[in-house]
């Protein structure tokens, strides 16, 4: 029989062998799922490749992509080694989104461009946090589970930018269709690259935010405190480890880089408030956090690589006609193989011959 | 009474055991799961699961119940997937639970792609129960319902005389309160937990299944829009008993039957907060009867989300 032996660390070898392994396996799950449908996994990869990688400019939407997912996963780092499962993202991204358009689109119009932009970005981190605080706050006073109260948090997110979207901010002239009039100069985004790319300076709040992080986590006491609680609750309550108030920062933290994602996407990229502002990266940061073993910077090169799949899926729906679906396939077929794969972290794994006693 | 008012009031009930019975599945299902210890937050993806291989069913066998077993089989499969990581692998069942709900989405958006649209000509149809259906009120209520309703009923019951009358639930009980101690009386732990998680995907199915081989007989991606998550919320509501999610089921229901009338009815209502309703009311629902659950000392599987490991002391 199989027996497991509790390691005390983590060989390096195995910290890294174990991502790979579940990269190429979720590659390979997503091509016999693929084969059942007909469809030739080795045109579609390739596609894919080509559609992230292919050029300066196609590199560089990858990189529009990744500016998200590198500053939510950020915060999902801090927060999931807290034990606090914020799958919120997604509602903290579209509060972000609407708090910081507020600005764009009813304030002041004379605003100086940076002072305007300062106080967009600011407002939607706040958002976002706000929108992260109050399942922190059920969590840490009543013991409401987060994963739930976080997943309807989205729900309703989203229904309150369909009702935004339908209602009072939908542009007069938009014949109907739920858009916002546009976002004027002063109220977007730079980007940083000539046309027709859309990279903007959000990369480097990704880039800093990462950093932060990291320092939090290694280098400060309150990341220490975090990862005790993370470890053993009882433990950090004995240590005199506020527990609540730990919490409560964390997810503020994870949630207002959640909401900083959010109007930055929609300020630089968007340029207007619409139904859908891809929104589900909020999921998929939660797939580069895990497969980046809860390590923000490890998390940045993990999320340019989701972002090239998330790019190259994209450009399959369009060119081939393969449904993008595949990337959630594959996305999830990946986070599986970690999960299994921790068994070999945390265990020393052996074949005996069957206990007797 | 208005009679008119009176037969509306009936309909929207009748409605509501409908969208009841779409609940009450995965969450029997789920409280079943949970009672064993394993947390499986990967309803949604399941019930998706259930919907379209139910729907993939019953539209190339032409018959609606192969297609609901379909479905069952294939969420059963998925369900698998879960166990095996959770029991035997002893992985995180938070975060195999979304990925579940992950998979289960881009799977059947993947697949489901070519049928977006595309309608049941046979669907599971209505069986007044002879007698009981001509009970006034009740009987057009609760009895003038499809086959999946009643079997619904007998389940809950089934499942509530085997979970605190017999041996087998409090085997089942015992796994989810203290697994090493079920081991010592002999009881198999793995065993259990891979049952009632198998099986709780299969009602997972079922409920996706029903949505699309009855009451919408058509594919569209994320048919299931958030109902398993809500279902995951309502077994906490039931404090992990069968009967309780019965009346759960009906009274989220009754919320969505509410709901589709009022749209249907052209109320004044804004139709964005109206969809947020069952959402908002769930959110609620969960901070109440965690609450409650605190004060009362009542329901939680003590070892809810724990992997069991015999060799550590």
């Amino acid at each position: 029989m199989l027996r497991f032996e509790k390691r005390d660390k983590t060989p390096v070898r195995l910290r890294v062998l174990v991502p790979i392994c579940s990269v190429l396996l979720g590659l390979f799950v997503g091509s016999v799922v693929m084969l059942f449908a007909r469809v030739n996994p080795l045109r579609v990869y390739g596609a894919v490749v080509k559609g992230a990688f292919g050029s300066a400019y196609t590199f560089s939407e990858t990189l529009v992509i990744a500016v998200p997912l590198i500053l939510i996963s950020a915060g999902l780092c801090l927060v999931y080694r807290m034990k606090f499962f914020n799958i919120g993202a997604k509602g903290q991204y579209i509060m972000g989104a609407i708090c910081g358009s507020y600005l764009a689109l009813f304030g002041p119009a004379t605003m100086p461009r940076p002072l305007l932009l300062t106080l967009m970005m600011v407002l939607g981190t706040i958002g976002g946090a706000l929108w992260a605080i109050i399942p922190a706050l059920l969590k840490a006073y009543w013991n409401v589970n987060e994963v739930i109260a976080t997943l309807l948090l989205n729900y309703i997110a989203s229904y309150i930018l369909w009702y935004l979207m339908y209602g009072t901010w939908r542009d007069q002239r938009s014949h109907g269709f739920p858009l916002s009039k546009s976002f004027a100069l002063n109220a977007q985004l730079p980007r940083i690259l000539p046309a027709p790319s859309r990279l903007h300076i959000g990369l480097f709040f990704g880039l800093v935010a990462a950093g932060i992080v990291w320092i939090i986590i290694r280098k400060t006491r309150f990341g220490y405190e975090g990862r005790v609680l993370g470890e053993n609750e009882r433990a950090a309550r004995y240590a005199g480890i506020n527990v609540f108030k730990t919490i409560i920062i964390a997810a503020a933290i994870s949630g207002g880089l959640a909401g900083l994602a959010g109007i930055a996407h929609t300020s630089a990229v968007l340029r207007i408030l619409q139904l859908e502002i891809n929104s589900d990266y909020g999921y998929t940061a939660i797939i580069a956090a895990w497969l980046a073993g809860l390590d923000p910077l490890v998390a940045v090169g993990v999320s340019v690589l989701l972002a090239a799949l998330e790019a190259g899926g994209y450009q399959i729906q369009i060119v081939m006609r393969v449904p993008f679906g595949i990337v959630g396939v594959i996305e999830s077929a990946i986070l599986f193989c970690l999960l299994a794969g921790e068994i070999v972290t945390h265990y020393r794994v052996s074949l005996t011959r069957r206990l007797t006693a | 009474m208005n009679p008119t008012f009176g037969s509306i009031l009936i309909k929207v009930f009748a409605g509501a055991v409908e969208s009841g019975t779409i609940l009450l599945l995965p969450t029997l299902g789920e409280v079943l799961t949970e009672r064993s210890g394993v947390l499986n937050l990967g309803l949604e993806g399941l019930m998706l699961i259930g919907a379209f291989f139910g729907f993939l069913g019953a539209m190339k066998t032409g018959n609606p119940y192969v297609g609901l077993l379909l479905g069952m089989v294939a969420a059963a499969a998925a369900a698998a997937i879960h166990a095996f990581i959770c029991v035997t692998l002893r992985g995180n069942q938070t975060v195999t639970g979304l990925a579940l709900s992950i998979f289960g989405a881009g799977l059947t958006s993947f697949y489901g792609d070519s049928w977006v649209s595309q309608r049941l000509t046979i669907a599971i149809k209505p069986m007044a129960v002879p007698v009981l259906s001509q009970i006034p009120v009740l009987g057009p209520i609760f009895f003038s319902q499809d086959l999946i309703v009643y079997a619904a009923y007998i389940l809950v019951a089934i499942f509530w005389f085997l979970l605190f009358k017999t041996k087998v639930g409090v085997n089942l009980r015992a796994v989810g309160e203290n697994a090493k101690a079920a081991d010592a009386m002999g009881v198999n732990v793995v065993g259990t937990r891979y049952f009632w998680t198998i099986l709780g995907g299969a009602l997972a199915g079922a409920g996706g299944a029903y949505i699309t081989c009855c009451i919408h007989p058509y594919w569209l991606n994320g048919i299931t829009s958030g109902k398993g998550w809500i279902a995951v919320a309502l077994v906490v509501f039931a404090m992990w008993n069968p009967f309780n999610a019965l009346v759960g089921g009906f009274l989220f229901g009754s919320i969505e039957a509410l709901q589709l009338q009022l749209q249907a009815a052209g109320t004044y209502i804004n139709s964005a907060l109206l969809s947020m309703l069952p959402y908002i009311t769930t959110f609620v629902v969960i901070i109440v009867a965690t609450v409650i659950v605190r004060v009362r000392h009542v329901g939680t599987p003590k070892e809810l989300g724990i992997p069991y490991a015999r060799e550590e002391k």
